[in-house]
């Protein structure tokens, strides 16, 4: 039975988010040429394909589009985290990113909830952008 | 898109089943020998083969992808041969490329098989399987998410939008269900339609799916045997005709799946089709969606305008998409019903389609049925192809 936590596949593009994982900041790109914000990181601009892209501090505090709890029937590698919730967030900067919902009970999540973004440390390596309800 | 130019002439499946002791290859000789058989055709009439790839199963993939099938069964008349996958929507591209085949000359009929065999992959491998298909490896598996997840961050939203209760939800299952009983080659054929009650009070796996609202994953066949519209006629034999198709492509990594763009995908690829078939809603006999959970069963009947704008749910809940109701809609139970056969289930809609216009469904038969809208999709819901078939051209 694999209980190995699975690490993210990166590409060499998508070292930088990482990184700023890692340091506590959380990095959209940004296309210099249309202005577009992307995420997930690319090698080139979806929307125009230039390859003119640098990186943006987003405020980390987006809303949850959308939820799930899980309670059962994921692999024994997430058994341990059980139960858990996955989400939806749409980040001020435009985006929307797949997630955890940590630091509240499940029954406490609720659609549009404001959340903000806390790093979760798998290893050295890479710190998982988690979110937790904004107090208050 | 041009005219389509095809029909479904021979069929045949085997009963989906949890039997690891039926091979690939039996399922495999089974509903080929029938579909070419009931096709009214030899053996060696059949020019080219066109498999869907089984999921999971790279033994038996990478044997239908290397030309297997044609020597296994002696097809003498066989000039090619190839899988197809696109998932749920690997069997549409094989009768895509099945009319390519045709009207380029390299075939005159063709074969199209499907095997899945889950009963002797090791639970772990499958669930494994399960979790990582139509899922992103850097950008969502590592949160945990799951096939079964990405149902639920659908339903959810979907149900906070329309206000779709879970009883009706739970409905939805019952409804599918209730047409599975009834259909011999279903995993659930003449046993008890659970009720809504049933349903809800079984284990929750993920918000807001229940165990009985998930897939029992099983083993199946089915084959299918194609011709031009213009030998379908000639032959004189019932047929499914294809009369229009349309198709969108979503998103391949489902966070970037925008609900709004789906909903439209869903909405314009039926009108599209059903334009191209140059028949009308009202014309449709059958609404025989492949969505693969029940969950999307309702935003479906809205998109389709088979239920008006938030009560897709309300309609399964009156039972109106129920076995005997007065929409005929997914009458081999889509693959809550009919049992999990992987990239199979889309396969058996197809034939579950030809059975219905060759009026060989038995109790499920719909009368008089002229007009049926199928859809498939792939993946986690990566895309949605719309197509409508008919009795006649």
């Amino acid at each position: 039975m694999d209980t190995t936590r699975p690490m993210p596949l990166t590409q060499p593009w998508s070292k930088k988010f990482w990184e700023g994982c890692r340091e506590g900041c959380l990095l959209i790109q940004r296309c210099q040429d249309c202005q577009n914000n992307i995420f997930y990181p690319r090698k080139f601009c979806p929307e125009c394909w230039s390859g003119n892209l640098n990186w943006i501090e987003a405020g980390g505090r987006g809303r949850i589009h959308t939820f799930s709890t899980a309670y059962d029937m994921v692999e024994p590698r997430f058994w341990e985290d059980l139960p858990y919730t996955i989400a939806y967030v749409d980040l001020e900067e435009g985006v929307r990113m797949m997630t955890r919902i940590v630091d509240c009970r499940p029954e406490d999540i609720h659609m549009d909830m404001e959340v903000e973004v806390v790093f979760h440390k798998l290893n050295d390596e890479f710190h998982l952008p988690y979110f937790r309800p904004v107090k208050g | 898109m041009a005219q389509p130019n095809l029909a479904i002439i021979g069929i045949g499946e085997v009963p989906t089943r949890i039997m690891p002791e039926r091979t690939r290859w039996d399922i495999l000789y089974e509903v080929c020998m029938e579909a070419i058989r009931d096709a009214g055709l030899h053996k060696n009439d059949i020019e080219g083969v066109i498999a869907t790839s089984p999921q999971a199963q790279p033994v038996i993939a990478a044997e239908l992808a290397f030309g297997k099938l044609p020597e296994e069964l002696g097809l003498k008349g066989c000039k090619d041969n190839c899988i197809c996958n696109a998932g749920g929507a690997g069997t549409s591209n094989c009768l895509r490329l099945a009319e390519q085949y045709i009207h380029s000359g390299v075939a005159r009929a063709v074969l199209i098989p499907h095997v899945t065999v889950h009963s002797d992959i090791p639970m772990e491998d499958t669930i494994n399987f399960f979790a990582r298909a139509g899922v992103d490896m850097q950008w969502e598996y590592p949160f945990g998410s799951t096939y079964n997840l990405i149902m639920g961050l659908m339903a959810n939203r979907y149900m906070h939008e329309s206000g779709c209760t879970p009883e009706q939800m739970a409905a939805v299952v019952t409804s599918l269900r209730s047409w599975a009983v009834k259909d011999p080659h279903s995993l659930f054929y003449g046993k008890e339609v659970p009720s809504v009650e049933k349903v809800l009070a079984s284990a929750m796996i993920n918000t807001p799916l229940h165990k009985r609202e998930s897939n029992r994953l099983a083993d199946g066949g089915s084959a299918m045997v194609v011709v031009s519209a213009a030998d379908a006629r000639k032959m004189k034999k019932p047929a499914a005709y294809k009369l229009g198709e349309a198709v969108r492509y979503f998103s391949g990594t489902p966070v970037l799946r925008n609900f709004d763009q789906v909903k439209d995908g869903l909405r314009s690829t039926a009108e599209e089709a059903l334009a191209q078939a140059g028949i009308s809603r009202g014309d449709v006999n059958i609404w025989n969606c492949y969505l693969a959970y029940p969950l999307a069963h309702p935003l479906m009947a809205e998109m389709l305008g088979v239920a008006p704008e938030g009560r897709g749910g309300e309609y399964f809940a009156q039972g109106r998409m129920a076995f005997g109701g007065d929409i005929p809609w997914s009458t081999m139970g889509d693959a809550p019903g009919r049992g999990h056969t992987g990239s199979g289930v889309s396969a058996a809609t197809y034939v579950e389609t030809a059975r219905q216009l060759m009026g060989k469904a038995g109790e499920r038969q719909v009368k008089d049925c002229l007009y049926v809208f199928q859809n498939t999709s792939g993946g986690s819901g990566f895309n949605n192809i719309a197509t409508i078939w008919g009795r006649e051209v």
